[in-house]
């Protein structure tokens, strides 16, 4: 399985979507600590408590970073396997003596474990650049706690629940066989999670997002159960 | 699991095939019989299902009934291991377009689990893309590409090779150049070959054996040494007036075997017809003749007479 995740990262050139992540996560750091900056110098405006309360930092980045890869999964996905079909390359792919499921689960999980690891990197930089430039910012970081178990928990669990959220994007764009339909499907998914409703911002709401969950897990599942009878078109 | 069956002479056998998509019959009861080490011509005009049954050999569509066999077993939605005893080529070759064509065929050989050192370079040299294999695919012409997916499909040295009209695109000379590959593979390594055409003349000269659907149905399957033992010379005539002409040779030279092919041809295929005789005799008659000369029936001539005058091609 493990050769079949490098195979797909040769491929699909892996090195220039790290490129690109590395500049979205330096654009996204850089956004935070403007806006970050422009809070401090209005602090006398607003509620102190507002500003410097638990986690609103910690938001800001979840949120920018979480926006950021749900897209980029999406379009990942729309490379790895929606371009596939719609190439018929996945007919060179299903001509090899490896099992089909085999093969849609291993460029499923190159996408997933880059942005996995691309989104809990990308967080801890620029929660990084956050807490070293905070001298010169004179921003908060108190909420950016590296030496607590939750900050770890919620930087791991979020990725993974975010990233694999967004799979819910896959069997829309395979099934129209189009790479625009998986990205919009994406955005769609950003403004289902990352959205407020009121002021309960949905990403919090553990029955919501434990409902897109199972829906991305039987999203993968269409995506895959009848590989090995159906004719590929 | 594979299912076993008893020893065949053949390495390509389907048995029944048919495929109905959305209700229309594409392929019906087409029965294919592949000896080891022969090319196949899979003749037929376009649109009659030529395509399809080279995918459901290659698995890549599922038979709705019947059964195809490969290497003596029948084929099941997850017989894998024989695709590794196969090279295909199914409507055009696809490719990485960004990496070159040295890099698809490297990234073909790792899915292969095929490791056999300057396999790739020799593929290359032997479609004659060795200088070109750094390049993009992106850059490549559809010539260069057709060429290198040959080179992909035998690039692992595959027991059986399905090509679904690999010479499309190609200019004269990179058909003879194919043909002469396919010959050489066949000969030399022993590697079964079968391609589907709509073009005779490319299939005319190499195959052992031809099979004609026409309609989704398979109408001849046919060596073509039978055909050419078969092949009945015949005399073409061309004159102005067939029915008389025809009075002439039934009535005057008492011949039986003959046909009127469209207003001014006629053939006879009587065995003791001679041209000397019949030019005398129709002149004698007052009949004017344009032509006349012995032929004798082609690949050609066959297939249109099996799909029913040629009609689609």
């Amino acid at each position: 399985m493990m050769k079949l995740i490098r195979l797909e990262w040769k491929k699909n050139n892996v090195l220039k979507y790290i490129r690109n992540a590395v500049i979205t996560t330096a654009v996204i750091a850089i956004l935070i600590v403007m806006m970050a900056g422009e809070l401090v110098r209005s602090a006398d405006e607003i509620d102190a408590e507002y500003l410097y309360g638990k986690g609103i930092l910690g938001t800001t980045v979840e949120l920018f970073v979480h926006m950021v890869y749900i897209v980029f999964t999406g379009i990942m996905l729309a490379s790895f396997i929606v371009s596939a079909y719609a190439k018929k390359t996945m007919h060179l792919m299903f001509s090899y003596p490896i099992n089909r499921k085999k093969i849609l689960l291993s460029q499923m999980a190159a996408v997933w474990i880059f942005n996995f690891l691309a989104m809990i990197v990308s967080k801890l930089s620029i929660y990084m650049i956050l807490v070293l430039t905070s001298s010169f910012t004179e921003i908060s970081t108190v909420d950016i706690s590296f030496g607590e178990l939750s900050f770890w928990l919620d930087i791991l669990l979020g990725s993974a629940v975010m990233v694999s959220i967004s799979y819910i994007a896959l069997p829309i764009g395979v099934q129209l066989k189009s790479s625009k339909a998986t990205i919009i499907a994406s955005v769609i998914i950003v403004c289902l999670t990352q959205g407020n409703v009121g002021s309960v911002r949905l990403v919090n709401n553990i029955p919501f997002i434990v409902i897109l969950f199972v829906i991305s897990v039987l999203s993968v599942y269409l995506s895959v159960y009848n590989v090995e009878t159906k004719d590929l078109s | 699991m594979p299912v076993k069956n008893v020893k065949s002479e053949y390495i390509v056998q389907t048995n029944q095939l048919t495929k109905i998509v959305d209700g229309k019959e594409i392929v019906k009861e087409v029965s294919i019989h592949v000896k080891k080490g022969e090319i196949y011509g899979f003749l037929g005009p376009n649109g009659a299902g030529k395509t399809t049954v080279m995918k459901m050999l290659t698995n890549l569509w599922k038979p709705t009934f019947g059964t195809v066999e490969l290497f003596g077993e029948t084929l099941t939605p997850t017989s894998y291991d024989v695709l590794k005893r196969m090279g295909s080529i199914i409507e055009f070759p696809c490719f990485y377009e960004h990496m070159s064509g040295r890099e698809n065929l490297q990234l073909h050989c790792e899915y292969m689990g095929y490791y056999v050192p300057d396999s790739v370079d020799h593929a290359l040299k032997m479609l004659g893309l060795l200088e070109a294999g750094d390049q993009q695919v992106k850059r490549y012409s559809l010539g260069m590409k057709q060429r290198l997916g040959i080179a992909r499909a035998i690039l692992c040295r595959p027991e059986l090779l399905v090509l679904d009209e690999p010479t499309n695109g190609l200019d004269p000379a990179g058909m003879k150049q194919l043909r002469d590959l396919f010959k050489m593979l066949c000969a030399e390594y022993g590697i079964t070959i079968i391609i589907s055409s709509h073009i005779l003349s490319e299939v005319e000269s190499i195959a052992d054996t031809v099979g004609v659907i026409d309609h989704g149905r398979m109408m001849k399957e046919i060596s073509m040494q039978e055909i050419s033992e078969r092949n009945t010379a015949y005399i073409e005539l061309a004159v102005e007036d067939t029915k008389k002409a025809s009075y002439v040779l039934a009535d005057k030279l008492e011949l039986k075997n003959f046909k009127v092919v469209d207003g001014r041809t006629i053939r006879i295929y009587d065995d003791g017809a001679d041209t000397g005789v019949l030019s005398k005799t129709l002149a004698l008659n007052d009949i004017a003749i344009q032509f006349i000369g012995r032929k004798s029936e082609s690949l050609e001539d066959y297939f249109l007479k099996v799909t029913g005058e040629g009609n689609g091609l």
